[in-house]
């Protein structure tokens, strides 16, 4: 695997049955980049996302094949042919929806799920690694206060951040959103397209969105998925001239 | 607009909830009235809490009560984990086929009438336990065991689907922070299911307090006390169907509308539970 890319694709297919629903997917996509991916609506773009973490394992008739290697820990990993643990991958490959999910507990014990799951037990720990992914997601000094009240009374733009740094507390090397902005409004999108500029830095970012203006302002890489088949984008990314 | 034919519906369906009410109100006015000559006779709390000596003219249903619960809770108690089992099976460890399989089973078995599991008690189970753990066969412990098989298709519909109504987002979720099969159960579908799961543990208890033939076909129907699982016993619908079957007039038939009283109220405060947990359910959500 060439050490500069993060992500390769080879001819992979993804089929629900006997429907192919992703063609020959061939890309390769570089560390610490936004890479987003755009088209019509029901053309599979979150199942190409889901290819990532696998979440379709528990789909009845779901299937992929095809050559795919991500670089997790230096180490190339094929998760198509399940040569490591979901939970493990998972863990690795974070994940934020169009809708914002939190559980319905306190902000501190959704925070603090995904280190369960993981099982950290030590307390100070815990505590070190919330605070920190709550600052990345520009949401410590919002609940730093409210910590044990239930994260279902936050705003709309303040549950996707929390999703976020969900996400992020088991510091993922690749970060999957799904258009993560749709729900919000103007103010809570801007916040959130600033915040995934800034964690590129520290993960590779796989974007579906709809939204053109907000691909041209953080995207490195844009696709368009029509047919199954993935195709770089007509719309340029930021580092192209408009 | 209101139609005179939306009077003539709403009047309608106003005046059958009234009829509703007044029969469910009735029904309790009625056993009072034709228990009056019990409970004008003798100390009011001997009734509920004395023994059964009609020698000596006292018709106390304690030891019906005591029998009715010392059936009731262990048949809701050895029910439990297997409701619990299977309903996780249902709603999250087994596949779509084992899924749909389970819930067919289960509906099934809600529809296999009481006599049925009664008969498999008293031919199956009350000689095995007579030659295995001694005692009469027909006791406590029978009435129990068969009444949890009879209470489990009830536990295990109100578990399982309790949980299949979980919210597919929190479930996602948990998905995708690597959360195993087993981890989305336990960690969010069943605390989020708990308020409709109390529901269901409590209508089967309900339905364990007042059930009748598995009762009457095993529990022994001794009038006593029972002082352990192999001892016989008697419930309160176990003593409705065998006073009323042999008399119709007597003080000790007038003790019939003293369990009917004692098992509207249990059901009372079954409903009274449920409405309670309903209403914490939603003021949590």
């Amino acid at each position: 695997m060439e050490q500069q890319e993060k992500i390769i694709l080879r001819n992979v297919n993804f089929w629900y049955g006997r429907n192919r629903i992703l063609d020959k997917i061939s890309m390769k996509i570089a560390g610490q980049t936004i890479t987003a991916v755009m088209g019509p609506s029901g053309q599979g773009k979150t199942t190409f996302l889901g290819l990532f973490n696998r979440l379709w394992d528990d789909i009845p008739g779901a299937k992929a094949d095809g050559h795919m290697e991500i670089l997790l820990d230096n180490r190339p990993v094929t998760p198509i042919r399940k040569d490591i643990p979901t939970p493990m991958l998972r863990r690795k490959v974070g994940m934020i929806f169009q809708e914002p999910n939190p559980l319905p507990m306190s902000i501190a014990k959704n925070m603090a799920f995904p280190l369960k799951l993981a099982g950290i037990q030590d307390k100070s720990y815990r505590e070190a690694k919330i605070k920190k992914a709550l600052e990345q997601a520009f949401l410590w000094d919002e609940v730093k206060h409210r910590l044990h009240t239930s994260a279902l009374d936050l705003s709309g733009g303040q549950k996707q951040r929390l999703c976020l740094a969900r996400a992020l507390v088991l510091e993922p090397e690749i970060l999957l959103c799904d258009e993560p902005t749709s729900s919000l409004d103007a103010h809570a999108a801007n916040v959130i397209e600033e915040l995934l500029v800034q964690l590129k830095t520290r993960c590779t970012i796989l974007m579906v969105s709809h939204n053109p203006d907000q691909v041209q302002r953080i995207a490195d890489n844009v696709f368009e998925l029509q047919n199954g088949r993935m195709n770089p984008s007509d719309i340029p990314s930021k580092h192209l001239p408009g | 607009m209101k139609t005179s034919g939306d009077a003539i519906a709403k009047a309608f369906f106003l005046s059958c909830a009234g009829i509703s009410a007044v029969m469910t109100s009735a029904v309790f006015l009625f056993m009072i009235v034709l228990g009056l000559p019990l409970f004008r006779k003798g100390s009011f709390m001997d009734i509920w809490m004395g023994t059964w000596s009609p020698a000596e003219g006292v018709f106390g249903i304690g030891h019906m009560i005591a029998g009715t619960f010392w059936i009731a809770i262990p048949a809701v108690v050895l029910s439990l984990p297997l409701s619990l089992g299977t309903s996780f099976v249902i709603a999250g460890l087994g596949g779509p086929r084992l899924r749909e399989t389970l819930i067919s089973l289960v509906r099934f078995m809600t529809g296999i009438p009481t006599v049925i599991y009664g008969f498999l008690g008293i031919f199956l189970l009350v000689p095995l336990i007579r030659e295995e753990l001694g005692g009469p066969g027909m006791c406590v412990l029978a009435a129990s065991m068969v009444l949890a098989v009879l209470i489990t298709p009830t536990m295990v519909l109100f578990f399982s689907h309790s949980l299949m109504a979980v919210d597919p987002a929190h479930v996602q979720a948990a998905r995708a922070l690597g959360a195993g099969r087993i981890q989305r159960l336990l960690y969010v579908m069943l605390p989020e299911a708990l308020g409709g799961m109390a529901t269901g543990l409590v209508l089967a208890l309900g339905r364990a307090l007042g059930d009748t033939l598995i009762a009457l076909m095993l529990a022994g129907n001794a009038l006593g006390m029972p002082a352990g699982f192999l001892d016989p016993a008697r419930t309160l619908t176990g003593h409705i169907a065998l006073v009323q079957a042999a008399d119709y007039d007597s003080l000790e038939f007038r003790s019939i509308f003293a369990c009917g009283i004692a098992l509207y109220l249990f059901t009372t405060a079954s409903v009274i539970a449920v409405r309670f947990i309903e209403r914490g359910k939603k003021e949590a959500a």
